[in-house]
């Protein structure tokens, strides 16, 4: 008895990934009906929306390696399915993968076989995987989000590439967080000029959150320090309470979170130790306002990924024909890619000359007169030389 | 250099070590209790993670703090009385099921928040509880001490409290002196009349309850939520500090302290820009070099 119980939670544990596909299309039909009922205003619904069937949309799949509740990186790219879904009326279906990577390949394998247009798959753990699996379907088309094949080894025409330009949203972020370090007025800030970062793992993706956090910093406050610390996975939440608790102890007074989930920890520490966080991905004070007010209040900004955007526009130029399949393209603030969150929380903080700085500096990037430098195109000495030039 | 001296030698630094000590310490009396009845008990790590979420869970169903902490440890005591269940009536060997309890944990947590929440990562649409701190009178107005021991939570208190409960208990009990017994000469116990399983039971079934204490404090005190596979191998480090620890309950708590100490080291020292690939590696480098003397200890031991 007890045997079949624990069995029964075994598989139902086991099946959460396979469950998905369900609810994904209750949201459609859900989805459907405020279509109608917008299009009812428009006085015909039904033949509104035959012509958009008739110029035959694709079918789309979106895999994720890994599970939607992060509250930021895989529940963007799954608001950005629906988004796709509802607003231009495609059939799509979001795959939860889980963190198990020996299953990635044959799932990427079996919704290759099956009849979708296009498949999307994210980070570079997709991306070994990806270049596998693409050279074998040249018909189907793939999608990659923050990360890139390697276009010069092999023959990918039928995959398109993005990545992020997380440094110029990051270098905003440094520019603003050693503002408020250099401002003792302020009054969770010390004015040692020192601020921090708490990052997951020490890779390129994350790499380049960092560079461009201390080079904004760097440009506006000369002379100001940053300490970095890495976790060394994106779980361990208590670990990023103490990493971020020993920089508040040194002295930091903003607190940047490169790390995903274990970084709610990080902010944490930094209320309890009454100094600023810097959230990521999504609005993370918006997200923590209602049942963590305490700490949603000293979440001055966050670096925004629009990961759900830009999948909309990617399907949006799929369907116009223009979608650069073969190349892979970096988004950054022009397209509205990555961005500051201005929030409530941050008009409270932040001073009129601090708004008017970061204003001034993202016009500058936006116009090219900055370049903010990206860790993909350094070495890994030159970013451990950086690294090492501003430590405390 | 200096400044890493400056940042060790602070009440921060040392307050911060028995912070870090204190889930290391609950699993490492887990395992004592477990091991000096003859049963490894690889479970821990995944019985802590259970445990806490169901403190998390428990504490924002109810809205009392110490029903969440009772939560923790009758789930504990449940996922305990599973492995048991399978190791001594069902006679399965007691690493592939503690492995397999480890897996099915980390599994069956996030499906019990998504049914709850609707989230998978993190629990924070739960409004939970968290375990207060308390200030000791007289010792918080010594100097330097008093900010070192003061002020940590309930449970850190409790933890270094169950030490010497512990070594009284296997010392001065009918029961502790049972499950030394046990395992230290199994069939011996066998011929004097006592049911050898029944005392490993026992033995489980505390260990059980420890390890849920190990998980409340992770989960309502460290930090005030439940996120995903949030225990990060504590368990598992703790085999090792009671292996290094002989089985002694005090000798147990200095490694766990020992561990705590590597681990609040590595965290400090990655400020000065230390190569986080190193810094990262200390405590798991002092299991390794732990186990390392265990081992070489025992087959001394067996030689002779």
């Amino acid at each position: 008895m007890f045997l079949a119980v624990i069995m029964i939670c075994g598989m139902l544990a086991g099946c959460q990934s396979k469950s998905e596909p369900a609810p994904q299309e209750t949201n459609g039909a859900a989805a459907d009906d405020t279509k109608k009922e917008d299009a009812g205003e428009a006085a015909k619904p039904e033949e509104s929306k035959a012509p958009e069937e008739g110029k035959d949309l694709p079918k789309i799949a979106c895999l994720l390696n890994g599970n939607l509740g992060d509250k930021s990186f895989f529940d963007s790219a799954n608001a950005g399915m629906k988004l796709i879904k509802d607003e231009l009326g495609c059939e799509t279906n979001v795959i939860e993968m889980g963190f198990d990577n020996t299953v990635w390949e044959t799932t990427l394998y079996e919704v290759s076989d099956q009849d979708y247009d296009i498949i999307i798959v994210g980070t570079y753990q997709m991306q070994e995987v990806l270049e596998k699996v693409a050279l074998e379907y040249p018909d189907k088309k793939y999608i990659i989000f923050d990360s890139a094949v390697s276009y010069d080894k092999e023959d990918y025409s039928n995959v398109y590439s993005i990545s992020f330009k997380q440094n110029e949203a990051s270098y905003l972020a440094g520019a603003l967080a050693a503002m408020i370090a250099a401002d003792d007025s302020l009054p969770l800030s010390n004015g040692e000029k020192m601020i921090s970062v708490v990052a997951a793992m020490d890779i390129p993706v994350l790499n380049d959150f960092i560079v461009g956090y201390i080079q904004g910093a760097e440009d506006t406050v000369p002379g100001t320090k940053v300490a970095v610390s890495y976790i060394g996975d994106f779980n361990d939440t208590a670990k990023a309470k103490d990493l971020a608790k020993a920089q508040f102890n040194l002295g930091s007074s903003v607190a940047f979170n490169v790390a995903a989930q274990a970084g709610l920890g990080m902010i944490e520490a930094a209320a309890q130790n009454e100094r600023y966080a810097i959230g990521v991905d999504a609005d993370q004070a918006m997200a923590l306002k209602e049942t963590q007010p305490d700490q949603s209040k000293v979440i001055v900004t966050s670096v925004l990924k629009n990961i759900d955007q830009v999948l909309l526009l990617s399907v949006k130029r799929h369907i116009e024909g223009t979608l650069p399949y073969g190349k892979e393209e970096a988004l950054g603030m022009e397209e509205n890619a990555v961005g500051l969150a201005v929030n409530e929380v941050y008009d409270g903080i932040a001073t009129a000359d601090m708004k008017s700085k970061v204003e001034e500096l993202q016009g500058k990037i936006q116009a090219g007169e900055i370049k903010v430098p990206s860790a993909f195109e350094m070495s890994e000495d030159e970013i451990s030389q950086m690294k090492s030039s501003v430590a405390p | 250099m200096g400044q890493i001296l400056e940042i060790i030698f602070t009440a921060d630094f040392l307050h911060s070590i028995i912070r870090l000590s204190t889930p290391i310490l609950f699993a490492t009396m887990a395992a004592l209790i477990s091991e000096r009845a003859g049963v490894i008990n690889i479970g821990i790590e995944g019985t802590m993670l259970f445990a806490s979420l169901m403190g998390v869970v428990g504490s924002a169903f109810t809205g009392n703090v110490w029903l969440g902490v009772l939560c923790a440890v009758v789930s504990g005591i449940a996922f305990s009385g599973l492995l048991s269940f399978f190791h001594l009536k069902l006679e399965t060997d007691i690493v592939l099921t503690g492995i397999a309890l480890n897996l099915m944990s980390s599994g069956l947590t996030i499906f019990i928040l998504y049914i709850l929440t609707g989230d998978k990562g993190v629990s924070t649409q739960l409004a939970s509880k968290a375990v207060p701190n308390i200030n000791i009178p007289l010792i918080q107005d010594i100097p330097v001490l008093g900010s070192i021991l003061s002020g940590h939570s309930v449970l850190t208190y409790l933890a270094f409290f169950l030490v010497i409960a512990l070594a009284i208990f296997l010392k001065k009990t009918k029961l502790g002196t049972y499950i030394r017994a046990v395992g230290e000469n199994s069939d011996s116990v066998e011929t004097a009349g006592i049911s050898v399983n029944m005392v490993r039971l026992k033995a489980l079934l505390i260990s059980g309850a420890i390890s849920g204490l190990g998980g409340a404090f992770m989960s309502m005190a460290y930090v005030n939520m439940f996120t995903k596979d949030m225990v990060a191998g504590r368990g598992f480090i703790a085999l090792a500090a009671e292996a290094m620890g002989r089985g002694v309950p005090g000798l147990s708590m200095l490694s766990a302290l020992f561990f705590g100490m590597a681990d609040a080291l590595s965290n400090n020292l990655q400020l000065f820009n230390m190569p986080s690939e190193l810094t990262r590696l200390m405590p798991y480098a002092f299991t390794i070099v732990a186990l390392g003397i265990y081992a070489a200890r025992e087959q001394r031991k067996s030689k002779a």
